[in-house]
């Protein structure tokens, strides 16, 4: 039965093959559209290469510390000294690592000013994030202990800065660049990332901060990174850390008594920022992904009536098909089966095609920096989810019209007057 | 003929009823980025308050979260030290730059009608409205004759001053603030017409600028504000920055001309607009194709008609101007009943002072034409095929 469903549908298709090109061109583009941004949200959430580690790896991003009436509260990041006296000592974990979102400071070179991006970490940092080392080496415990002014760039910055070759990134290695009145020492280049944790343009350690001022801070610019043993140890530590920001006390205790922080996940960091759910356990991932999915569904409603508008037009071309086929027995509901499985047809062969277009709207959209360091992957997850796309697209844009075909009278239909 | 037209439309009305919600779909789109689009072009041409000519701006970054720290002489000794540069022509001090999204809020009671009135406020030392190039429209800029006086020197804007003294001049007028059990005394000495301290695309509001006096109060700002001599080149930043670290090396200081943050600013406000504009166009593609599709797949069937049409005397021109008239009608028909729904926007005030009544019809203007021209384009083809056809063929056509 589907092979005959198969071969109606190719000779219905080729039959007006201006109609089927509009009709795939339409798919395409809607499924186009749809996949990038669902190709962008999986790399933003769910990270290979630099950060794939993610599924075992929490970060506290925030601290939020309120009055008892709630009458004053602040939200910032955290300073160095909570991460080092509350969360280094937990237990059960592989490794905590502190490190400051990135800040941009100007690179001096005689005449010439370059505005970076400069993150400073320690050294546990590096074995935490997997980063392509290029040329030279990662800062070690080494240098951090003894407050070497070294520095680690990505090939785009040593390409900016001492113009190295695209493919020799190692010259820019044992090269000083000052900023901010520092004489930094590169001794590596690393490949560009652009993840949350990972992106900068520049890294140094820790002790490379003109003073040790960092080391009295309980808010500042901090984050940290809570790499576990074993992605199953991931509730436990976020229970943990919610523990640890109950006995945390702030340095003025008498205005803000109350301090709440969390571990997070990718996404919960995310959902976090973006509906500001800073004092809520829950970090409205849900909420998010329902918003996004909503969002996907309502987007697709003009393509989608815009299909229903084309398939219209087409079943009451094919009316005397219709006729004859009912005339001998085929009822509505095989009818409009066979209606919806071939408008699923097409919109699984537009997806195939989007998912190429796909490929290369994402390889422009790296080539033309719009994003920084992007670097986008469409992995089985992202095409799983494309085609899922395409069928639901499908679904919606073939069952009105197949409706509408299944209530065509068998006598007009056949004369071709209905 | 209209009549005609119409009757033909509505007794076609089950297939033109999907077609014509797509079209209201489609416009209502369009009205949404053009509303956008309108509104930030709208703001981009009110004036800032200020012209940032040659203006540079420092954040002094002190690693440090304690205001005691930073002793009050310091202020003097940077602005000495940074007019001893011969580049430098005037030096200020802010609690934040501008061209950042950095905002203070406070609230203020209006003396006279006792409502509380919230504003954005800025502190700002002497040298600010002559290093950020502020007219001031009315009254003063604060001067060194304010230090140590009994009343808190303040300017306001134009919409602030309206709001605390309602029908009133504000200038020279008096009020207090009472903040954590402390009352003091502030006067309005000057007006300024405007200030939008965030980027060309930001919404006026209430504003309020305080004197920032280091010797006074524990309060300290980290911003320095810079006019330099014309044509200074970007390259200064480093001189600049050695000159800083000559005066404080604990610190670090983060240096931008105010036209390289106003550039960046007006890029990060432009991504939504410019996103949402790509996503449109996609939409109008699609709707295109579709109406294409659909009105090729209408006069298809539609060709008996057409031939008898032909063959009682109508002439190509006729039919070519009946199928793209149709098409325009179903389009209005569509547009009209979108604007009905639109119009509850500014109706209700929905969206406040986003969508006023100008804005409104301007938004319909530019979306009422795109939707035009795509169905005129759209027709264009579908009826020039149908008018070539002759009576005779059209007649025996299956």
């Amino acid at each position: 039965m589907l092979r005959n469903y198969l071969l109606t549908a190719w000779k219905v298709f080729m039959r007006r093959k201006l109609f089927t090109a509009i009709n795939l061109a339409c798919i395409v583009l809607t499924l186009v559209v749809l996949m990038v941004i669902s190709a962008l949200l999986e790399t933003a959430f769910y990270p290979s290469g630099v950060e794939g580690k993610s599924e075992r790896f929490l970060q506290v991003y925030g601290i939020r510390s309120e009055s008892a009436d709630r009458s004053s509260m602040r939200t910032t990041l955290m300073g160095y000294k909570a991460i080092d006296q509350y969360l280094k000592p937990m237990k059960g974990v592989e490794r905590v690592s502190a490190i400051t979102v990135p800040s941009e400071v100007s690179a001096y070179q005689g005449d010439r000013v370059s505005q970076l991006q400069l993150r400073r970490v320690d050294a546990d940092y590096w074995k935490i994030l997997d980063f392509e080392l290029l040329a030279g080496r990662l800062p070690n415990e080494d240098d951090e202990r003894n407050g070497r002014l070294v520095a680690v760039i990505n090939a785009s910055t040593a390409r900016q800065l001492f113009s190295t070759a695209p493919r020799h990134p190692a010259a820019a290695v044992g090269r000083t660049v000052s900023v901010g009145g520092q004489a930094f020492q590169v001794i590596g280049v690393v490949a560009d990332a652009l993840h949350v944790n990972a992106f900068a343009d520049m890294w140094a350690p820790l002790s490379t901060f003109p003073s040790t001022n960092y080391q009295n801070e309980i808010t500042g610019s901090f984050a940290a990174l809570i790499l576990a043993h074993d992605r199953a140890d991931l509730p436990r530590i976020q229970r943990e850390v919610e523990r640890i920001a109950t006995t945390f006390v702030t340095e003025d205790p008498r205005t803000y008594s109350k301090t709440v922080f969390f571990a997070d996940s990718k996404l919960d960091v995310f959902a976090r920022a973006l509906l500001d759910n800073q004092s809520n356990a829950d970090s409205g991932a849900g909420t998010l992904l329902t918003m996004i999915g909503t969002g996907m569904l309502v987007f697709m409603l003009l393509p989608a009536l815009n299909l229903v508008n084309l398939n219209t037009g087409r079943i009451l071309e094919r009316s005397s098909e219709i006729g004859v086929r009912k005339a001998f027995g085929a009822t509505n509901l095989q009818l409009a089966t066979q209606l919806v499985v071939e408008n699923v047809l097409l919109c699984l062969a537009g997806g195939l095609a989007g998912l190429a277009c796909t490929r290369l709207v994402l390889w422009w959209l790296e080539a033309s920096q719009l994003i920084p360091y992007l670097e986008v992957h469409i992995n089985p997850a992202v095409f799983g989810f494309g085609m899922l796309l395409a069928f639901v697209f499908g679904l919606l844009s073939g069952l009105i019209p197949a409706w509408k075909m299944s209530r065509l009278d068998p006598v007009h239909a056949l004369k071709g007057t209905a | 003929m209209l009549r005609h037209l119409l009757k033909l439309t509505w007794k076609r009305k089950s297939r033109n009823l999907m077609l014509s919600l797509e079209i209201l779909l489609a416009f209502a789109i369009v009205f949404g980025i053009a509303a956008f689009a309108l509104r930030s072009w709208q703001l981009y041409r009110e004036p800032m308050g200020f012209d940032g000519k040659d203006g540079w701006s420092v954040t002094i970054v002190t690693g440090d979260s304690k205001a005691d720290s930073i002793p009050a002489d310091i202020y003097d000794t940077l602005r000495r030290g940074l007019l001893a540069l011969p580049q430098v022509r005037e030096v200020g001090f802010a609690a934040y730059p501008v061209y950042t999204n950095s905002n203070w809020h406070t609230t203020f009671k209006s003396p006279q009608t006792g409502a509380a009135v919230q504003t954005l406020f800025l502190e700002a030392s002497d040298g600010v409205a002559a290093a950020l190039g502020m007219p001031i429209a009315r009254g003063r800029w604060f001067t060194a004759e304010d230090e140590g006086a009994a009343v808190q020197p303040v300017v306001f804007d134009r919409r602030m001053a309206a709001a605390m003294f309602p029908g009133q001049d504000a200038l020279g007028r008096q009020f207090t603030q009472t903040e954590d059990g402390l009352t003091r005394t502030l006067k309005v000495v000057g007006i300024v017409d405007t200030f939008r301290n965030k980027h060309p695309l930001m919404v006026p509001g209430n504003f309020v600028m305080t004197r920032f006096a280091p010797h006074a109060g524990p309060s300290r700002v980290r911003t320095i504000v810079l006019k330099l001599a014309p044509g200074t080149p970007r390259a200064f930043e480093a001189t600049l920055n050695r000159q800083l670290r000559l005066i404080r090396n604990d610190w670090s200081y983060t240096i931008a001309p105010l036209a390289a943050m106003r550039a960046s600013q007006m890029k990060e406000q432009l991504i939504p607009l410019s996103v949402l504009s790509v996503i449109a166009a996609f939409m109008l593609t699609m709707v295109a194709f579709g109406l294409f599709g659909v009105l090729w797949q209408n006069t298809t069937r539609r060709i008996p008609e057409i031939g008898l049409r032909r063959a009682i005397g109508a002439r190509a021109g006729d039919i070519y101007r009946q199928i793209i008239a149709e098409q325009l009608l179903l389009s209005s028909a569509a547009i009209a009943l979108a604007l009905v729904l639109l119009v509850q926007l500014p109706l209700t005030g929905a969206l406040g002072s986003f969508l006023g009544w100008r804005l409104f019809i301007e938004a319909a203007g530019v979306s009422t034409a795109v939707i035009y021209l795509l169905s005129l384009l759209c027709s264009l083809y579908p009826g020039w095929r149908a008018s070539r056809l002759t009576p005779a063929q059209a007649l025996h056509h299956e």
